[in-house]
């Protein structure tokens, strides 16, 4: 019995044309993160391979071995044409014709239905549609006594509401070499592992302070420690000891008719001096356990939008 | 064309479904029975612990099986000492062996991909088809070695202690008691500071605190005959005194607070009783 | 043993939907087949913790279905909803703690189970993709029992996702976007419980039914294996005698094994 190329599935034959297609697909996705051009380079890079492996892939499905397509119908071979069979004329047979159109209607339909709730997914969390955002006020400057930590639990996000609370140990500076006001604001999160910090040394309870949902707690740390793995800080947030891989992120401010007002969180990479003349090097914001400089910074070469 | 091993496997596996064939037993009744009852212990021992969470609850008393709940979620807590599941305990304590800075990927990624890619890969690594447990040495040793360093990460894991400063402060007249200082209000004072300073994050005191970055344990400090003047100049400069200590500065507690600690540790010369 | 009439006219008739199912679907045969198949005679009762993590897994997916119609996953009611489950509504405790208590079993069990095939050496041929499907299945219900941990919102649950999230924050490369992902942001917030749910609900028990599904199937079609210990272990080699490492400290085995010899010199 011969092999009919109509019953038995046909592979199509080697070629390189399906990795330059993945690497289109692969851009394009990169890209969604990213930036735009690159998805449009990537676009395009995976119509134009996927067009060449399609047209690689169908001449392979032409019947080689039967008889060509106007003999089985009857008709009687022109002379040119017969000429040209000579030089083995290759054609889209009707089921090369009806794969590719499956496949390729097919892989339409699944992109249109698949692509949009990956990217609903996926791309909110990098957009910044669920970020926090910031201006929190935290009452007027005299609740913050100059040369004292200051424990702050404020609602960063008023329509999120308490899922957004947040504490940061403030301390006031006073003023600084340019006669402005300075303050050191230092996130409680440990930047290991984002255990909550605590502060060493006694706090003053009785001595607490409320501002609308704000409150305020002094407190006399010699530095910050964090109980989990045994971070230390000191009273700048840099590391003394233990696992933390930078010193403690802080957040801006601005003083808006006398009171002190929370800017956009930070990370940090070290502080050099203290107080109102401290240098700090300043990251975007940047998870714990994640290096901002150095040679580790080599492991995250891809900052993360919506940060 | 299959190798002279594969095709002793294929050889066994024919082997093996003819011996089914012949001498095998149906599924049911004899092993689904097994299962069965094997089930039935399971649902039982679930619905054991249930009961028994539940029951070890009434009032205020926190059950054998641990509390129905904790407070709900703040996010803003500078006050609470966060830990996994117990299933991922020798998880959280491989964090505490990866201490330094720079190893911390290690612990956090490194080791458990390792760990993972030997467990997935096993079938590619062991390809001797012996089954026999005491004929295959390197699976024996390697199985044992696993299951008893998880084991110990776990115990570990379970049993690491943290110092969260409202909870230490609370054992303060127990220290005083213990040590025999609870008439000297200095030294009280003192114990409540050296409570709240997160001192017990790195150093252990009467069996509380972490050991974890091999700060010395403080029980009898005060017996090492040290004398307030020292505790006070080591507190304000820990390497002036003991060259190479990597323990930060505690100066900005004050003249006054740091009297009252050296007091305390000068008087802790081990328990009493 | 002769049948009356009588008694062939009950059977058929009780028979009779079985076969009606049968012929339009096959269903039946297949279920015979599997009831009814053969299994080496001599397994194990370690090799039945395979069928007990199964029962655990049920267990957790029923109780879970029946928290989850009064779990509300919002993070500002989600917290009062697990009290009002635990000291509000009928047995709303019992099918709590089953569910608590079910997923540290479910995860024991997985780990014996995964001994106990170690052991027996049922990873290699032809089983190795069954053992990989069982290791991917082992990280499928510790993630499970991860984003779980958090829906209760109480301390233990933020602070715990907290960490484990921020770990997954220091891989390489790829960490931080992980990250970003499982929170919904930059940090824990409104969408962070939502999506734990959705993880939790839908996703990885779709992965985790999926991958059982699979891991039966071979474990079905493969066949499982006699412990390497028995003397007549399926699969043994035939010319040579059976093992006797192990037979003598084992008073039944010294019996079987004796027994088979004297058959083979007094036959």
């Amino acid at each position: 019995m011969t092999e009919n190329p109509d019953d038995t599935p046909q592979e199509p034959g080697h070629s390189l044309w399906p990795i330059g297609f993945a690497i289109g697909v692969a851009v394009v996705l990169v890209g969604l993160v990213i930036s735009w051009p690159a998805v449009v380079l990537g676009a395009a890079l995976t119509i134009v391979f996927g067009v060449l492996w399609i047209r690689d892939a169908s001449r392979s499905h032409a019947p080689v071995d039967s008889a060509p397509a106007h003999e089985l119908m009857g008709d009687t071979p022109s002379p040119g044409l017969a000429a040209a069979e000579e030089e083995h004329l290759e054609t889209y047979g009707r089921a090369g014709f009806l794969t590719l159109a499956t496949i390729g209607l097919g892989g339409v339909i699944g992109a249109a239905v698949v692509l949009p709730s990956l990217g609903f997914a996926v791309l909110p969390s990098f957009t910044g549609e669920a970020v926090a955002t910031n201006d929190v006020d935290l009452g007027p400057v005299s609740n913050f006594p100059e040369g004292e930590f200051v424990i702050t639990t404020f609602i960063g996000n008023k329509v999120q509401g308490e899922v957004s609370k947040r504490t940061a140990y403030i301390r006031n500076n006073g003023l600084s070499a340019n006669k402005e006001p300075s303050f050191t604001i230092i996130y409680s999160r440990c930047v290991h592992l984002g255990c909550p910090v605590q502060p060493n040394g006694p706090k003053f309870e009785d001595k607490k302070v409320t501002y609308k949902d704000v409150t305020l707690t002094p407190v006399q740390p010699a530095g910050f420690g964090c109980p989990c793995h045994g971070g230390a800080y000191d009273t700048e947030g840099n590391r003394t000891a233990g696992p933390p891989v930078r010193s403690l992120d802080r957040y801006a401010f601005s003083i808006v008719n006398g009171n002190l007002v929370l800017g956009k969180h930070f990370s940090v990479g070290t502080v050099v001096g203290t107080g109102a003349d401290a240098k700090i090097s300043r990251y975007r914001q940047t998870y714990p356990g994640v290096h901002v400089d150095g040679i580790e910074r080599w492991l995250y070469p891809i900052p993360v939008p919506g940060s | 064309m299959a190798s002279k091993l594969q095709q002793e496997r294929r050889a066994e596996f024919k082997r093996y479904k003819e011996d089914v064939a012949k001498e095998g037993k149906p599924f049911f009744p004899y092993a689904i029975l097994h299962d069965t009852i094997m089930s039935l212990v399971v649902v039982a021992v679930i619905i054991g612990l249930a009961v028994i969470w539940k029951y070890t609850n009434q009032g205020t008393d926190v059950g054998v099986l641990g509390p129905l709940s904790t407070a709900k979620a703040d996010p803003g807590t500078t006050n609470f000492v966060p830990r996994p599941d117990w299933f991922f305990y020798f998880l959280f304590y491989l964090l505490r062996i990866f201490k330094w800075p720079e190893t911390v990927v290690l612990g956090t990624v490194g080791v458990p991909t390792l760990l993972l890619v030997l467990l997935i890969g096993l079938p590619f690594f062991d390809r001797r088809p012996e089954r026999a447990i005491l004929r295959r040495p390197v699976a024996f040793v390697a199985a044992i070695l696993v299951v008893i360093s998880m084991g110990v990460l776990t115990w570990k894991g379970a049993t690491a202690k943290e110092a969260l400063g409202s909870e230490t402060v609370s054992l303060v007249p127990k220290w005083a008691n213990e040590q025999g200082f609870a008439d000297n209000k200095v030294a009280v004072a003192g114990a409540t500071l050296f409570a709240e300073s997160g001192c017990l994050n790195c150093h252990t005191y009467l069996g509380t605190g972490s050991s974890n970055l091999g700060a010395p344990n403080l029980s009898d400090e005060g017996a090492k005959g040290r004398g307030i003047a020292w505790q006070v100049a080591h507190l304000k400069n820990p390497s002036s005194k003991t060259p190479g200590s990597p323990m930060p500065s505690f100066a900005a507690l004050g003249d006054e607070n740091l009297t009252k600690i050296a007091t305390f540790l000068e008087a802790s010369k081990g328990p009493q009783k | 043993m002769a049948k009356s009439a009588r008694q062939a006219q009950i059977e058929q008739a009780a028979l009779y939907p079985l076969d009606w199912v049968e012929e339009r679907t096959g269903l039946v045969g297949y279920t015979k087949w599997f009831l009814f198949r053969n299994v080496p005679g001599d397994v194990n009762w370690m090799q039945t913790l395979g069928a007990a993590t199964l029962t655990a897994f049920i267990v957790q997916a029923t109780t879970g279905v029946f928290l989850a119609m009064y779990y509300k996953p919002d993070p500002n009611s989600a917290y009062e909803s697990v009290q009002h489950i635990t000291h509000e509504v009928t047995l709303g405790w019992l099918v709590r703690g089953m569910h608590k208590w079910g997923a540290s079993l479910f995860i024991i069990l997985m780990f014996l189970h995964m001994a106990r095939t170690f052991l027996f050496g049922a990873y290699k041929y032809p089983r190795e993709l069954n053992w990989i499907i069982g290791v991917l299945l082992l990280v499928t219900g510790m993630a499970e029992g991860f984003t779980g941990y958090l829906l209760p919102w109480d301390q233990t649950a933020y602070w715990a996702t907290v960490v484990g999230i921020n770990i997954n924050a220091t891989a390489p490369i790829a960490g931080p976007f992980i990250a970003q992902f499982l929170q919904g942001g930059s940090q824990i917030g409104p969408d962070t419980l939502a999506k734990f749910y959705s993880l939790h609900m839908l996703i990885i028990p779709g992965g985790l039914m999926a991958l059982i599904g699979l891991h039966m199937y071979l474990v079905v079609r493969l066949g499982v294996t006699s412990p390497p210990w028995s003397p007549k272990a399926a699969g043994r080699p035939r010319d040579e005698p059976a093992p006797t490492g192990y037979g003598d400290y084992r008073q039944g085995l010294i019996r079987e094994h004796r027994e088979e010899h004297a058959q083979e010199d007094g036959a």
